[in-house]
C-alpha cells in the first residue's frame, strides 16, 4: 500500500516515469521539481541518466537535499560541469540532449509555452520574466512540460507570444523539427500528451481524486479526444521512499 | 594597461558613462555584481541599453527600479522560486521600459560574436519558431547560407560599452579568477570595451597561477578592480556565502508600493559612509 503522498511528489514521480535509461535531460530555473524526478529516475529504472542544471552547467550533480535554485553553491559538487556557453552550443546541435524540461506563464492546445508577454507585446497585459532557453525546445529529442498551476489562465488556445515552440497547429505550417516535440504535460491535476495525428493536447491520465470535469473546468481549450482516461498511477512505496531521501527538507511534501 | 584598484563610486565614475550599454554579469540569485550595480544607482548613472546574463535577478531589477534604465535587453529577469520581478514587470507593462527581446542562445552567440570580432553569427535551430526575431529587427535579420541557400536568422554581434561582474579573486596586477559557476561571465568580460570587476578578496600572484586555463582574466582586459566582500549579497557567491533570502524578501515586498520602495531605495543609497565622504 502507499501511504499520502503530496501533488508535488505525484509530479516528481510522473515526470521520472517519463525519462528513458541512458537519456540527458536539461532543466532550467526553480529546477526542484524535475531535479528531484531525473534523480529518482537515475535511482530506479534510469541508472544511466545524465541530467544538467541550468545555468550551474553542472551534470548530474547530487546536492544534499533538493534545491529550488538553478545556480544554487549545493550543485556544485558535481562529477562533471559545462561551461553555460557550452550547454548553449549542446542545446543548439540537439543530438546530444534528448528530453528538455520547460514551462510557461500560457501553455496552449499545441504544447508552445509563452514566458514572455501575456497581452499584445508591446504593450502587455503580464509581463513575464522572459524565456532563457526555451527557444531550443525544438532542437532537442522532446521536451516535457510542466505546470504548477492548471487553470484556463495557464492553459490556453493559443499562446499570445510563442517563446518556447510546440507542434505545428496545422500540416500546413512550415516547421522543421530535429525533435518529436512535446510528448508529455504534468500539471497538478492531470498528464496529458498529444494526439500523434493532430498534434493537439489530449488529456491521457487524472490524479487520483481528481475528475475528468475538473480537469476540463481547468483547461482553457476543448483538448483532442483520446483513449479512456485512466487514473494517474501513485507513486509506489520505494518511489516515494527514495524520494522522500532525496529531499529531506521536504520542499515536495509540504 | 593592467588593472586599477578603485573604489566602486570612482570605478563608475571613471567607466561607467551615462547612456552606455551596460553589461551585468551574474546569474539568478548567484554572482551579481551588486556592489557595482548599487554604486550606478548612488551615483545616478543611466543606462542607455542594460544588457544581463541569460537570467539576471536584482542586478537588473535594481536600476530599473532606481528609473535609471531606457532600454533592457535580457533573457529574463526574475527572482527564480521567489517570484517576478516586480518593478521590471510593472516599467514594461507601463511602456517606461523599453524591452529588446532576446533569449538566452542568442545572447550567447551575440557575445561570442562581439567577443571575437565576427559581425553576425547564423542562428542556431529554435529560435526561428519563436516570435523574438519578429519583435527584435534590431537583433535579427534574415540572411542566407551561402552553403546550402536555406534561408534563416542572423544574430547581430554585441559589444558592451562596460561590463560589471562580480569574480571571487584579484591578485596585484590586476587579474581576477572567477567564482565556481563562470556562466556567460567570461564573454560578457571578453566581449566588452571596458570591463570593472569587484571580488571578494585579494591574493598573491603566486595563488593565481595555480589556477586552470578558463578560470581567471587576464588583467590587461580589465580596467578596474573593486575590492568588495560580501559585494553580491543579497545574491550569493558560491564559496563565499549564500543568497540573503530575507533580505530579497524584504525588497520584494517593500517593492510593492511606490512609497515603501522610495524608502528602500533611500535606505540602500544614503546609508553608504562613502557617499558622505565623496559629498564633503
Amino acid at each position: 500500500m502507499t501511504g499520502a503522498f503530496s501533488t508535488s511528489e505525484l509530479m516528481a514521480v510522473v515526470m521520472a516515469r517519463e525519462f528513458r535509461d541512458g537519456e540527458v535531460v536539461v532543466m532550467g530555473a526553480v529546477p526542484a521539481l524535475p531535479l528531484a524526478a531525473a534523480m529518482l529516475a537515475k535511482s530506479t529504472h534510469a541508472p544511466s541518466l545524465s541530467y544538467i542544471v541550468g545555468g550551474s552547467g553542472t551534470v548530474n550533480a547530487t546536492p544534499i537535499g533538493l534545491t529550488t535554485l538553478s545556480c544554487d553553491a549545493a550543485l556544485a559538487p558535481a562529477p562533471s560541469a559545462l561551461p553555460l556557453p557550452e550547454v548553449v552550443l549542446l542545446e543548439g546541435r540537439g543530438d546530444a540532449l534528448d528530453v528538455f524540461c520547460a514551462g510557461g506563464l500560457q501553455i496552449d492546445a499545441y504544447g508552445n509555452c509563452n514566458l514572455i508577454a501575456v497581452g499584445e507585446w508591446a504593450a502587455p497585459a503580464l509581463r513575464g520574466p522572459g524565456t532563457v532557453g526555451l527557444p531550443f525546445l525544438p532542437a532537442t529529442k522532446r521536451s516535457v512540460i510542466y505546470a504548477m498551476d492548471h487553470s484556463p489562465r495557464t492553459f490556453v488556445e493559443r499562446v499570445d507570444f510563442v517563446s518556447g515552440p510546440g507542434h505545428p497547429a496545422s500540416p500546413d505550417e512550415d516547421r522543421t523539427y530535429r525533435g518529436e516535440g512535446p510528448s508529455l504535460v504534468v500539471t497538478p491535476l492531470a498528464t496529458l500528451d498529444f494526439d500523434p495525428t493532430t498534434r493537439r493536447m489530449r488529456l491521457r491520465s487524472v490524479h487520483p481524486g481528481v475528475t475528468e470535469a475538473e480537469v476540463a473546468e481547468a483547461t482553457g481549450f476543448e483538448p483532442a479526444p483520446g483513449p479512456p482516461v485512466s487514473e494517474t498511477p501513485p507513486p509506489s512505496e520505494e518511489e516515494l521512499t527514495l524520494l522522500r531521501r532525496l529531499d529531506p527538507g521536504g520542499l515536495l511534501s509540504g | 594597461m593592467p588593472g586599477r584598484f578603485l573604489e566602486a563610486e570612482e570605478a563608475v565614475a571613471e567607466f561607467v558613462p551615462s547612456g552606455a550599454t551596460i553589461a551585468v554579469g551574474g546569474m539568478h540569485m548567484t554572482a551579481a555584481p551588486m556592489a557595482l550595480v548599487t554604486a550606478m544607482v548612488r551615483s545616478g548613472v543611466r543606462t542607455g541599453t542594460l544588457v544581463t546574463s541569460p537570467s539576471a535577478s536584482l542586478q537588473a531589477e535594481l536600476p530599473v527600479a532606481a528609473g535609471l534604465v531606457d532600454e533592457i535587453m535580457s533573457p529574463y529577469v526574475g527572482f527564480e522560486d521567489l517570484g517576478l520581478a516586480p518593478r521590471f514587470r510593472k516599467a514594461v507593462e507601463s511602456g517606461e521600459l523599453r524591452v529588446v527581446e532576446i533569449d538566452e542562445g542568442s545572447l550567447t552567440h551575440a557575445l561570442y560574436a562581439g567577443a571575437g570580432g565576427i559581425p553576425f553569427l547564423a542562428c542556431p535551430p529554435g529560435v526561428d519558431l519563436t516570435d523574438i526575431p519578429r519583435v527584435s529587427p534590431e537583433l535579427f535579420r534574415r540572411v542566407r547560407n551561402p552553403f546550402t541557400g536555406d534561408e534563416g536568422w542572423a544574430i547581430a554581434g554585441l559589444r558592451p560599452d562596460v561590463t560589471l561582474l562580480a569574480a571571487a579573486e584579484a591578485d596585484e596586477d590586476g587579474n581576477v579568477a572567477l567564482g565556481r559557476f563562470p556562466f556567460t561571465d567570461r564573454l560578457m568580460a571578453l566581449a566588452a570595451r571596458r570591463l570593472v570587476v569587484q571580488v571578494e578578496r585579494t591574493v598573491d600572484s603566486g595563488a593565481m597561477a595555480a589556477r586552470a586555463p578558463g578560470d581567471t582574466i587576464p588583467g590587461f582586459l580589465v580596467s578596474a578592480v573593486v575590492v568588495a566582500p560580501g559585494g553580491c549579497l543579497p545574491t550569493s557567491y558560491p564559496g563565499f556565502y549564500d543568497r540573503d533570502e530575507g533580505a530579497i524578501r524584504t525588497y520584494l515586498k517593500a517593492a510593492r508600493a511606490p512609497e515603501t520602495l522610495e524608502a528602500w531605495l533611500a535606505d540602500l543609497t544614503g546609508a553608504d559612509p562613502a557617499r558622505g565622504a565623496e559629498d564633503s
